[in-house]
């Protein structure tokens, strides 16, 4: 099984995460900038966390024989705050960096005007950049927040096409399968989804546009459920394809859009495991 | 790539003697237009004077390539007919097959030919299919002697862009033995795009090249420099795409002094080729020279120069996106995988973009500003763009020292070894007080960065060093440990 994990913390997690996660499969991840758990209160805080995200995790990930990219955003909760809204005249800076593959996490926490001001402001930054968004939607109000969330997508101009509707459950799914956005669903190990209701829902909807991730960051949270999904999936009768199509092909072609995805293995990790055999796909890197 | 010279600039001269000026001028190849008094096609003795040319060709070890495009060969009253869109290609066809013979006796690269002019007579549609028709018929006769062919678009002629004779390739089926013969001043005069961008587009399809300036609009072969055409570019593109064949001067209009005008474009073209800007391109696998730079520069990497020049701002957007455009390979892939020791092609080509901008910079007198400039690509930097940064500081102004120094201690600071190993290069063996590049040498051995990384390292090894060294391989025996092998190699050269 060879995994991307197209959302996950890692700089909340240890290095014994990241052994284990190649061992399950993991060759590839996107690590969302999002909220520490405890508030910024400066701008400062934030380009020291993204200077980690372009650079030191990306170096501790490749230690691993993972290739690390990340995604860049204010993020919907910090968007309240005066002190962090500053941060979005720094973001271009980012934005145009390596290893970023997408403006995010952005969308709603609270759905404050200020939320939906920053919202507006960062679709338009994706759409100036050639990037995809990846769209958090909020944990409480979900499926109001959702098409709210889907209406702003709409009225920026941005191709639902380039847009990723992150941690969605039973009732929230049906609106952006409908919207034609790529639908993102966390396995957590007791909120949000669980691999057996995924399933349930790959069942419905196919796998078309289907990302699944981990979300694993510093709460109670696991980064081998991407694999224990894959499982799952095997179990229900999935087959190797359709798990291959939902862990690697479709994060790495929504992702893709960016055109910056380098997924050539690492030097000194050859391709020892049957999962990553054959794989060399270079996105972005075009020349090297 | 064989430099050459088109024997229809040789007109007033005897075929022989043609081919011995050109080589004696140091050209390499030459690009033979069949003619009544060059290689007659129609001569009783035509068998005995191919034999006779190619015995030529061989002693003076010319490379050549066949040029049909003589104006009276065929009807002495009409220039260039009949052509493929005449009402009557049939005597065009004849003659391209003959060529192709010709080319096979002669042992040429290949065979160049052109649609003609479209009679207003014919409308587009009845062109097109004769073109089809006729190319068809001329290719058959190209599998026969195994010779490709080489459609040149010519201005004012029905096939007058580089996309009209690739979509006629297309059409054909993309046959193996239909290749594109490139004229770069017809490039200036009316493709869309410049005479580089018209050769990498062509790229792999190339069988022939015509060398010569121009100037936008007017269909006029110019001696080089006369025109708007961008030599080295057009040269640095040919090597780029690794073409190997004939590329010869067309200048079919100064037979009158040809011997002079021909020593002129070499000369002309060798100055293009030596001041070519120094390249950066990736190393290959089995690339163990240390010159392991070629003649190929990077097409963007030159272009984002000149956007440096014209405005020093630039760099922060183009500094980023050097990697993905010129590649992140190591130097020296055999012995330095990661890049550590010799560093990556994106370092080489920011080194490039830092010089840059310090020679902008620099002139306006204002070596504050580039320090701060270089501060703040550090700063909003990748690990990449802060290994660019550190790699290129040795080749910026002294003014620029202490801001450096600053840059590389904040990278000895980090953990990331190949910022630790960008830092401890030239620049640090030069201005790095002797605290800190001893420190610097100790984290190198710490987090596995090669001595080798470490420049002067012979030179400024002192005994505190040698002490620091000592007892860092004494606490890793005490620990049961191994020691670095570069510690124990660096404490046994010194006893």
């Amino acid at each position: 099984m060879r995994i991307f994990d197209p959302h996950i913390h890692m700089t909340s997690r240890t290095t014994d995460d990241y052994e284990a996660m190649f061992s399950a499969g993991v060759r590839a991840l996107v690590e969302p900038a999002f909220w520490l758990g405890q508030p910024r209160t400066s701008v400062a805080s934030f380009t020291d966390y993204f200077d980690s995200l372009i650079g030191w995790e990306r170096f501790r990930a490749a230690q691993f024989g993972i290739r690390h990219h990340c995604t860049i955003a204010l993020n919907p909760k910090e968007a309240n705050d005066p002190r962090c809204r500053e941060v979005l005249d720094v973001l271009p800076r980012y934005l145009a960096k390596d290893g970023v593959v997408a403006v995010g996490e952005v969308g709603y926490d609270s759905m404050t005007p200020e939320e939906d001001e920053v919202f507006t402001r960062q679709l338009a930054l994706a759409v100036e950049h050639e990037l995809p968004a990846l769209v958090h939607t909020p944990h409480r109000d979900k499926l109001a927040g959702t098409k709210r969330t889907l209406d702003v997508v709409k009225e920026s101009g941005i191709d639902p096409g380039r847009v990723l509707v992150d941690h969605l459950n039973e009732p929230t799914v049906g609106v952006v399968h409908e919207s034609g956005s790529w639908m993102g669903f966390s396995i957590y190990p007791d909120t949000k989804m669980d691999e057996i209701r995924m399933v349930a829902i790959l069942r419905e909807y196919g796998t078309e546009r289907m990302i699944v991730n981990s979300a694993a960051d510093w709460g109670r949270s696991d980064p081998l459920k991407t694999y224990k999904t894959g499982l799952a999936m095997l179990d229900a009768g999935f087959t190797e394809a359709d798990v291959d199509k939902v862990l690697w092909q479709n994060p790495v072609e929504f992702y893709g859009q960016s055109d910056r995805l380098v997924l050539d293995e690492l030097p000194g990790f050859s391709s020892s495991t049957e999962t990553f055999a054959g794989n060399s796909v270079l996105r972005g890197g075009g020349n090297t | 790539m064989r430099l050459g010279y088109g024997t229809n600039g040789f007109a007033n001269h005897r075929l022989d003697d043609a081919l011995r000026i050109i080589a004696d001028l140091g050209y390499s190849s030459v690009a033979l237009t069949l003619d009544h008094h060059h290689l007659d096609p129609f001569g009783d003795d035509l068998t005995k004077q191919v034999d006779h040319v190619a015995n030529l060709l061989d002693r003076l070890d010319l490379r050549s390539v066949v040029e049909t495009g003589a104006r009276y060969l065929l009807d002495p009253t009409h220039k260039h007919h009949p052509t493929l869109v005449c009402d009557e290609p049939e005597g065009r066809i004849d003659f391209l097959v003959r060529a192709l013979r010709i080319a096979a006796g002669l042992g040429s690269d290949a065979v160049s030919f052109w649609s003609g002019i479209r009679p207003s007579t014919v409308d587009p549609e009845t062109a097109w299919r004769r073109m089809r028709a006729g190319v068809g018929e001329v290719l058959e006769a190209a599998a026969d002697v195994d010779v490709p062919l080489g459609l040149e678009p010519e201005p004012g002629m029905f096939v007058e862009h580089l996309s009209d004779a690739l979509r006629l390739r297309e059409e054909l089926g993309a046959p193996a033995l239909f290749g594109i013969t490139l004229d770069v001043g017809h490039c200036v005069a009316v493709e869309p795009v410049d005479a580089p961008t018209c050769i990498r587009r062509a790229a792999d399809l190339l069988v022939n090249i015509q060398l010569d300036d121009m100037r936008p609009g007017v269909h006029e072969h110019l001696e080089f420099g006369e025109g708007e055409l961008d030599l080295r570019a057009t040269l640095a593109a040919l090597s780029e795409i690794g073409y190997t064949g004939v590329a010869a001067v067309e200048l079919p209009r100064h037979s009158h002094a040809a011997p002079v005008v021909a020593a002129r474009a070499f000369s002309a073209l060798q100055t293009a080729l030596h001041h070519a800007p120094a390249p950066v391109t990736p190393a290959t696998g089995d690339d163990h020279d240390p010159e392991w730079v070629s003649t190929v520069d990077h097409p963007w990497l030159v272009e984002a120069e000149q956007k440096v020049r014209r405005d020093p701002k630039s760099v922060a957007a183009l500094f980023p996106a050097v990697g993905r455009k010129v590649g992140r390979a190591p130097l020296r892939p055999e012995t330095d995988p990661q890049g550590l020791v010799h560093g990556t092609v994106d370092d080489l080509a920011r080194t490039r973009l830092l010089t840059v901008l310090s020679e902008v910079l620099d002139s306006d007198k204002d070596s504050g500003k580039l320090s701060e400039e270089i501060a703040q690509l550090y700063r909003y930097g990748d690990d990449a763009e802060r290994r660019g940064v550190l790699r290129g500081l040795s080749a910026l102004p002294a003014a620029t020292v202490p801001a450096g120094v600053e840059l590389v201690k904040d990278a000895l600071r980090a953990n990331d070894i190949r910022l630790v190993a960008a830092a401890m290069g030239d620049f640090a063996a030069a201005h790095l007080d002797a605290h800190s590049w001893r420190h610097g040498v100790l984290k190198c051995l710490f987090v596995g960065v090669p001595l080798a990384a470490v420049s002067e390292l012979d030179s400024r090894t002192d005994d505190e060093l040698l002490r620091m060294v000592g007892d860092y391989a004494e606490e890793r025996r005490a620990a049961g440990r191994e020691v670095p092998a570069d510690a124990v190699t660096l404490l046994e050269a010194r006893p």
